[in-house]
């Protein structure tokens, strides 16, 4: 380029220096917005219009032209207002009046309809030549405009739209907006099929235009004017729809009708109205439909009880996903849900109770007064505890199913959910003082027969359901007292199944609570495994006396319930070869450990009788005690008698267990093998026995019953076995409470009890005046003391 | 020609205001929001209905050099390193930007 030598060009003439008369070139413009407006742009130059405009903006007319455009679209919508818009206002809308028959309701919908198009229309227009204008006055947005901060003439437009048309101060046009689309929108929830296209539209001009000429996005005229009395609108409908449904519908049906309704809200707000009401809708529903009326629904008939008894699971799902709605912790459901759980777990806890009355009363009729007769009883209550906490715990295996499903399928597997259920199972379980011991029935019953026959993994199932209950006691002490003894039975006198589900029981317990809760378990098991090596090597080692075969079980003291082991010492005098037995063996075990103590418990083993009756040869099972006693008769010459005090002084058993051992031996017919005179069921010390020549069995070997040592717990020892639990969980509290303060030395009482309770709760809930109890007396043994001037704090003293 | 351009709807005719005609493409044009605004088919005004457009304010020579920008720029669009447009004269620099200024770009 040759900068040096071009001369820059004055603009030619006619850009700036020509002079412009405004009133003149107005007069050409706004002759050509007005042929804007009539919708014939055809033959109009745009360039010539915008050369005016942007001749007069140069000329610094920019503020006259803003306001003469101003006034002219003002002019404009005033005659729009009153020609096509007024015509349309539905007359009623106007006057307000409502009470109208059904012919004039289709009118009225028509009239809405037309109005609304008629609306949609003239916004339409509004907007293509706002357009338009405001293309050729770009260059007056874009200089004037800009420079001064001003709206454009567009907004400037839409700005008197809503003030010209929607606020117009007598037609009353926003008003009859309003009122029609609520009407149409009331009309579409009563069922009726209505246009969406026009409110679509209309609603859409709502939200085109502002409050003020500033634009802000709060300030629509949609939020300002429609919203508000929409949601209002909404309100009283649904006030009203949530009593009609809740006089006419079950509680299902309510629910179904509230998820319909809120689908509808949401459609209508993506298809006629606005998605910025979207939220604030639903929450109408969500409040009158749900959070006002759910528990009125949920305590119908048709409610929550009676879809839980059902499995209503789809109803459940449904009301619980509503619930969440207005509630994200759904705590009304879980009110309910947990209050009908430990209502059904407290139906099968009161059906039990009831059963032992039955059960006494269908008993036969012996008299009471013997003793025979009493312990008979006991027995049969024992075992028909054991049938009914078998059914106990299938009920509440059952009711366990079935929550489980439902919080499967209807609560989507909430936690919370699942703790709440866990709760309620807990309280009535709990409720129920001897659920302890029949969870260990169970097992027992189970590990005893139940599991005969059935594989492995369903053994494990079945293991599982038991631990699942096991969970839920808050009292594992005695569960594990009680599953002490059962375990012991089953172990002593051969009753288990398989040593391998036994141990898989144990082990399940030992993952839920820990070492310390079985170890005197698993010690049991080891005291039958080293009883087993010391039997076998006793009877191959020298001295052993091998003409009567043997085995013992050598436990040991702590490891076993005294319960089933017997706390006094029961003694008897053996015949003569057992007595030789037995001494040789202490002698053997003896030396091989030294310095403990063997007692012998003739009262826990059985022994095996070769026999004779009728020429035919038998192998009689009976207990230890019953051998001495039949063994007493071998001595006697054929036809002998002993009456009950000889057979006292031969044996020296101890009275009840002499009496126990004989009745078994008489009263059944299976294995009458004494004759008792007189034949009567009780037993005078002055009674005689002799042995039942003329009996046959057609087994060769067969088993005589010891009364059994009953399964369940029979009353007295019920009393026996609480006291001891008191025992034991004095001292645990009290080791508790000095761990506790061993390590911390100084503690508020508040502290030690929260530690204390805490440490506990693994094995039983302690109550607290127990604790106090015990703090008091670790005091008074000088373990604590309070410190000096502040009561409420214990100090460790070493 | 003006028939012609009446139908191409892929140009646009300029014309000057001493009656040169440019047969301009029309993305190119639409550079400017001005031409691109009378061009609206929505709006229909006489321009978009024919076409064509006249420019009162422009004489030949310098709607030249708005074509030849147009191009210029149609030709460089969103590219990098360009070089400068090398057909601005010193002389027609002042009208260039009185007509830039009506035509917005």
């Amino acid at each position: 380029m040759n900068r040096g030598r071009g001369r820059i060009r004055p603009p030619r003439r006619g850009l700036v220096t020509d002079h412009v008369d405004f009133d003149d070139t107005w007069g050409i413009l706004s002759q050509s917005l007005k042929q804007i407006y009539s919708k014939d742009a055809s033959a109009l130059s745009f360039e010539a219009l915008y050369r005016n405009a942007y001749k007069l903006v140069l000329k610094k007319f920019g503020e006259r032209l803003y306001a003469e455009v101003k006034m002219l679209v003002e002019e404009h919508l005033k005659g729009v207002a009153s020609v096509r818009v007024r015509p349309l206002v539905p007359s009623v809308m106007v006057t307000g009046n409502t009470a109208l028959g059904n012919t004039a309701a289709i009118e009225r919908r028509l009239g809405g309809t037309r109005f609304l198009e008629g609306l949609q229309g003239v916004w339409q227009d509004h907007q293509l030549c706002m357009g338009m204008i405001t293309d050729v006055l770009m260059y007056l947005n874009r200089i004037y405009c800009l420079d001064r901060g001003l709206p454009t003439t567009y907004a400037v437009g839409m700005d008197l739209f809503r003030e010209q048309i929607l606020r117009h101060k007598t037609y009353n046009i926003g008003r009859a907006l309003n009122t029609v689309i609520l009407s149409q929108i009331k009309m579409e929830r009563d069922g009726d099929i209505i246009d969406h296209g026009p409110i679509r539209s209309c609603v859409h001009m709502l939200e085109s235009l502002y409050e003020t000429l500033e634009e802000r996005e709060d300030e629509k005229v949609y939020l300002t004017s429609f919203e508000g009395e929409f949601i209002d609108a909404s309100k009283e409908f649904y006030l009203k729809e949530g009593q009609r449904l809740l006089q006419e519908c079950d509680a299902a049906t309510y629910l179904r009708k509230t998820e319909t309704r809120l689908a509808q809200e949401r459609d209508r707000c993506t298809k006629s109205i606005s998605t910025l009401t979207l939220h604030k809708i639903e929450k109408v529903v969500d409040e009158f439909l749900i959070e006002k009326n759910i528990r009125a629904v949920m305590e119908m008939d048709s409610g929550i009880r009676f879809m839980l008894d059902n499995d209503k699971i789809d109803d459940l799902k449904l009301m619980y996903m509503l619930i969440l709605r207005v509630d994200p912790d759904a705590k009304i459901m879980k009110e309910m849900v947990s209050a009908r759980i430990v209502e059904q777990g407290k139906d099968v806890n009161s059906n039990l109770q009831n059963a032992p009355a039955e059960a006494a009363s269908t008993a036969p009729g012996v008299p009471s007064t013997s003793a025979a007769a009493a312990a008979a009883k006991d027995e049969k209550a024992a075992s028909s505890a054991t049938a009914m906490a078998i059914r106990w715990v299938n009920e509440i295996l059952m009711l366990k199913d079935k929550y489980d499903k439902i919080w499967e399928s209807a609560f989507h597997k909430d936690k919370s959910m699942q703790t709440t259920i866990t709760r309620a199972f807990t309280k009535f379980i709990n409720e129920l003082s001897v659920a302890p011991e029949y969870i260990s029935l169970f097992i027992d019953d189970n590990l005893r027969q139940g599991i005969k026959g059935i594989d492995e993994t369903d053994v494990d199932v079945i293991l599982d359901k038991a631990v699942t209950l096991f969970r839920y006691l808050s009292d594992k002490d005695i569960f594990e007292r009680h599953y002490k003894t059962h375990l012991s039975r089953r172990l002593l006198m051969n009753r288990s199944l398989s040593h391998d589900a036994e141990r898989q029981m144990i082990g399940k317990l030992k993952m839920e609570v820990g070492v310390q809760f079985t170890s005197k378990l698993e010690g049991m098991f080891k005291d039958m495994d080293s009883s087993n090596e010391l039997t076998t090597e006793y009877r191959q080692g020298p001295g052993a006396d091998n003409k009567i075969d043997f085995s013992i079980h050598v436990l040991t003291t702590t490891y076993w319930p005294t319960k089933v082991v017997g706390q006094e010492d029961k003694t008897c005098t053996y015949p003569t070869e057992i007595e030789a037995l037995r001494e040789s063996f202490s002698a053997y075990y003896l030396k091989r450990h030294n310095g403990r103590k063997l007692i012998f418990k003739p009262n826990m083993g059985t022994a095996d009788l070769k026999a004779t009756f009728s020429g035919k040869k038998h192998e009689i099972n009976v207990s230890t005690y019953g051998m001495v006693i039949l063994l007493a008769f071998n001595s006697l010459p054929q036809g002998s008698s002993l009456s009950f005090s000889e057979l006292q002084t031969i044996t020296s058993i101890p009275t009840d267990d002499l009496r126990r051992n004989l009745q078994s031996l008489y009263i059944p017919a299976k294995t009458r093998l004494l004759l008792k005179t007189p034949k009567s069921k009780g037993i005078d010390p002055a009674d005689r026995f002799c042995i039942n020549d003329s009996f046959s069995s057609k087994y060769l070997r067969f088993k005589v019953g010891i009364i059994a040592v009953n399964k369940a717990e029979t009353e007295k020892e019920k009393k026996n076995t609480d006291e001891e639990v008191e025992r034991d969980r004095g001292i645990q509290i009290e080791a508790c409470v000095v761990r506790v303060m061993k390590s911390r030395k100084k503690l508020n009482h508040q502290e030690l009890m929260m530690e204390v309770v805490n440490q506990l709760k693994s094995r039983f809930t302690p109550d607290i005046a127990s604790v106090k109890k015990r703090i008091e007396m670790l005091i008074e043994r000088e373990y604590l003391e309070r410190v000096e001037g502040d009561r409420e704090t214990y100090k460790y003293l070493a | 020609m003006s028939a012609e351009a009446e139908n191409d709807q892929e140009s646009v005719l300029l014309v000057s205001n001493d009656g040169f005609q440019f047969l301009v493409k029309k993305s190119a044009a639409c550079k400017s929001p001005t031409i691109r605004s009378m061009l609206d088919k929505r709006s229909n005004f006489a321009e978009a209905r024919e076409n064509r457009i006249h420019f009162e304010n422009m004489t030949a020579p310098v709607l030249e050099k708005v074509c030849q920008y147009f191009y210029y720029f149609d030709k460089y669009k969103g590219m990098k390193d360009v070089p400068e447009p090398d057909f601005i004269s010193p002389e027609l620099a002042l009208e260039l930007l009185f007509v830039a200024d009506f035509l917005d770009c």
